[in-house]
């Protein structure tokens, strides 16, 4: 009286295969689950239980034995109740032993047998066997994003229990719901002024580069921020089974199951927890925001407020593109490649020393800009000053350069250094003595000149020049100006 | 109380090394780095007496060979008062300070006529801008700038100064070994090497609070006249006003505007009778009126407003006050990188500046 069936858990943002033993044999009836089960498994005995019952199949009033093979790998959430309801079933012969051979079930359980959605699906159908997997009706879109026709879908125990007994056809999955049209994204014409802001964005999004924004409240860099997503490309489908591997493990994927194709964008609170930006968790270790982030953008408001143990937390990711979270139970890679894109006032009064209304001493601004050490400020590219705009502009300017407009350059500037395929285009000798005369002068580092010159080089892809001029070495120097006004 | 070898005493009073010949700067320093002895009493100590008698005659503990070995190796100059190098102008002051640290020249402070430009170091960009155009237009006229190398005016008002013309003068509140603040240590050295820093502090003194003031009556004591471009009300820079004051300097102040926080200093001291200064030739009169004759510099409005190179239009949309990037695009119709070009050539001709992200006209 045993059977084996697949399921899978989710560890991160990886699936893993996880065999369910169960043994039905004579003995004080009683349910016992081993093999490391979290809270939420260990309660599926009674959801399991309830299930059966209500769907019309019997409970054997004998020992059940239920055993998550590997043992030494601990298993959380409610997706393993299927698994552990056909697993009964098959040992108490009210299923036939073969009908689940090469499938695997994943799915939460309702206590009137009906079942229920599982976060992680993609990654969960990654694990499945060969033969493909069963999910709730609801996930069977996002299973077979990534298993096509080996993802099933079934709405109730009992119709999966009436399936595998007569071979009936499995339900056709719902068609993908129409998903709402996007959210108005914010519009670049909607900022009025704002040339070296606007700039800003189109170097950044044309050259990945990170942009720090540094300006009184009120000086628009939120409204900036949120228009950055518009201006990047439509993630390509590597890209996007990343990104959607990524939310679907933090359940946070819309209704419909459907791909992300959009760049996200996220924007933790200053007051979020390290943990809630970095990934983590004490053994379900779930992605964190700068993974939620991955090939879109990621926006610090307020950066000076962030906890410093948190921004420094940054520095790995905005290196090496991926998070790796250690805990007590294993460690985890989570990706985070993202554009990280950040807003700061001067200091803390917010006016700034320029405007005459700053009341903060010297050594409150001080203190302000040492949170952000050197080497996560060496990290931003762009450093840009923001200035309020004049209020004619603001109430009688004409509108910006759309999104649209915007999005287009950058498409263009990008095309332009794909096609270079890492070759840099020439320095115009004039660029370069400017930049000698920089560095010689102390105004650039060396690590400073490596930036500039990259910029430089993504000024000159928006602006289609064949190669890099004085005007685009001065234009990369105009835009990292605020540096000084945040360097502690 | 008289012990043998009274350059070199321990703190337990006992000889630690054979005195050597040491000049008389270098009990000077001792002197003044014991930390008992205040301003006021070293004035007193070296009144009637060498700095090597005064040290003789007296019982602080001190090793006088490592504290002058400590000044020497970073090329601090020791000036007392009754030495060589103790500069001129102060030899008529009572407050003076008896003994004087220096980097660079000491003796620059008695070639030029000298001007202090103080202010707020939360300054607005209209502060910033004219402190470092004075600086630079004094300079050039031959006229020593004196500052305090603090952030904010006076930095500005350095920066402009070590463009190119007469010495600049600073003064600092602690000792030399240690640029205070930190931002400035450039500028620091670059005012060392084309003029002087001065301090009534000994090397390895921090920067005290209560030792400001004391710098800005010094500072006040070096300047022929006094210029205070932007201040709060009740600023740091009354200090310098005060003992200027005292001595009968006169004091100008730079009006601005009543909404401006940082005015309301300079316009209170424009209220009680300070001369307005609104270009550097009212600095230059005032000056003439102590005897200084310099001649205003000339020509150099009409040279700039000739600007005749390839940024012409950009040139002509910049003006005196400062104008944000923003403007400058709407102004002129140019893309950012063109603007930013253009810019950095004026720059590079002399005839814009960049102030804090904003640019002007010089």
């Amino acid at each position: 009286m045993l059977a084996a069936i697949s399921a899978a858990t989710l560890t991160g943002t990886v699936g893993r295969p996880v065999s369910v033993e169960v043994h039905v044999s004579n003995g004080l009836p009683g349910f016992t689950i081993v093999g490391l089960p979290d809270a939420a498994v260990r309660e599926s005995r009674d959801r399991v239980r309830a299930a059966l019952l209500s769907s019309g199949l019997p409970w054997p009033l004998r020992r059940v034995t239920v055993n998550l093979a590997p043992s030494g790998v601990r298993k959380g959430g409610a997706g393993l109740d299927l698994a552990i309801a056909v697993g009964v079933l098959v040992a108490t012969g009210e299923l036939p032993p073969g009908c689940t051979e090469g499938l695997t079930f994943c799915g939460e359980l309702g206590l009137n047998g009906s079942l229920r959605h599982v976060p992680g699906m993609i990654a969960l159908a990654d694990a499945a066997a060969p033969r493909g997997l069963v999910v709730p009706l609801g996930d069977a879109r996002e299973a077979s994003l990534v298993r096509g026709d080996g993802a099933r879908g079934v709405s109730s125990l009992a119709d999966l229990v009436r399936i595998l007994r007569t071979g009936a056809a499995w339900p056709t999955i719902p068609a993908a719901v129409p998903s709402p049209p996007p959210p108005d994204l914010a519009d670049l014409a909607d900022v009025r002024g704002q040339a070296l802001g606007r700039h800003a964005l189109e170097v950044a999004a044309a050259g990945r580069h990170h942009v720090l924004m540094v300006g009184p409240p009120g000086s628009g860099k939120t409204m900036l921020a949120e228009r950055l997503p518009g201006l990047l490309p439509t993630l390509t489908a590597e890209q996007s089974l990343v990104v959607t591997r990524v939310h679907s493990a933090a359940a946070c994927l819309g209704p419909d199951g459907a791909l992300v194709t959009r760049p996200p964008f996220r924007a933790p609170h200053h007051r979020a927890s390290i943990v809630a930006l970095v990934g983590g968790g004490s053994w379900s270790l779930r992605p964190g925001e700068i993974s939620l982030a991955t090939h879109g953008v990621l926006f610090l408001d307020e950066m000076g407020e962030f906890p410093v143990a948190a921004l420094e937390a940054l520095r790995q990711p905005l290196e090496e593109g991926v998070i790796r979270v250690s805990r007590a139970g294993g460690t985890v890679t989570f990706p985070a490649h993202f554009l990280l894109v950040a807003a700061m006032n001067p200091c803390p009064c917010g006016e700034g020393v320029f405007t005459g209304a700053c009341a903060c001493t010297a050594a409150a601004r001080a203190r302000y800009t040492r949170r952000l050490s050197a080497p996560l400020l060496d990290r931003f590219d762009l450093v840009v000053p923001l200035f309020r705009p004049d209020p004619d502009q603001l109430l009688d300017g004409p509108p910006g350069e759309s999104t649209a407009v915007s999005a287009a350059k950058v498409a263009a500037a990008r095309g332009r250094a794909a096609a270079r395929a890492g070759g840099d285009p020439p320095l115009h000798p004039d660029g370069a003595r400017l930049l000698a005369s920089k560095l010689r002068e102390g105004a650039l580092t060396a690590r400073g000149l490596h930036k500039v010159s990259r910029v430089a080089r993504t000024v000159a892809d928006l602006m289609g020049a064949e190669q890099v001029g004085e005007e685009h070495v001065c234009d990369a120097l105009t835009l990292r100006t605020a540096r000084s006004t945040v360097a502690p | 109380m008289r012990r043998p070898h009274p350059a070199h005493r321990s703190i337990d009073g006992g000889a630690v090394t054979e005195n050597q010949d040491l000049p008389e700067e270098a009990y000077a320093a001792a002197l003044a780095s014991v930390p008992k002895i205040g301003p006021a009493t070293l004035r007193q100590l070296l009144a009637a007496e060498k700095p090597s008698e005064a040290w003789a005659s007296s019982s602080y503990p001190g090793d006088v060979a490592r504290i002058w070995q400590r000044h020497e190796e970073r090329g601090i100059e020791v000036c007392w008062r009754g030495g060589p190098d103790y500069p001129d102008r102060l030899g008529g002051d009572p407050d003076a300070p008896a003994v004087l640290f220096c980097l660079g020249n000491p003796a620059a402070v008695n070639r030029h006529p000298t001007v202090a430009l103080v202010g707020t170091r939360s300054p607005t960009r209209y502060g910033i801008g004219v402190a470092a155009q004075f600086g630079a237009d004094l300079a050039a006229a031959g006229v020593s700038v004196v500052s305090g190398l603090a952030l904010g005016i006076d930095g500005a008002a350095h920066e402009g100064a070590t463009a190119a013309g007469a010495p600049p003068i600073a003064v600092v509140a602690g000792g030399l070994d240690d640029p205070y603040p930190r931002r400035h240590a450039r500028l620091w050295a670059r005012v060392a090497e084309q003029g002087a820093v001065y301090s009534e502090s000994p090397a390895g003194v921090p920067t005290e609070k209560w030792r400001f003031p004391v710098r800005n009556r010094l500072l006040a004591m070096l300047s022929d006249v006094v210029v205070v471009v932007e201040s709060r009300h009740g600023g740091g820079s009354m200090h310098t006003v005060a003992a200027a004051a005292e001595r009968g300097t006169p004091v100008g102040a730079v009006p601005g505007s009543i909404r401006s926080p940082t005015s309301e200093g300079t316009n209170g001291l424009l209220a009680d009778g300070c001369f307005p200064v609104s270009s550097v030739a009212d600095i230059l009169t005032a000056l003439s009126l102590l005897g200084v004759y310099l001649p205003t510099p000339t020509g150099a409005g009409e040279a700039r407003r000739e600007y005749d190179g390839p940024d012409r239009a950009l040139f002509d949309v910049l003006s005196p006050d400062p104008i944000s990037l923003d403007q400058l695009v709407r102004a002129t119709g140019l893309d950012l990188p063109a603007l930013c070009g253009g810019l950095e050539r004026l720059a590079r001709a002399g005839v814009a500046r960049d102030v804090g992200g904003w640019w002007e006209r010089t």
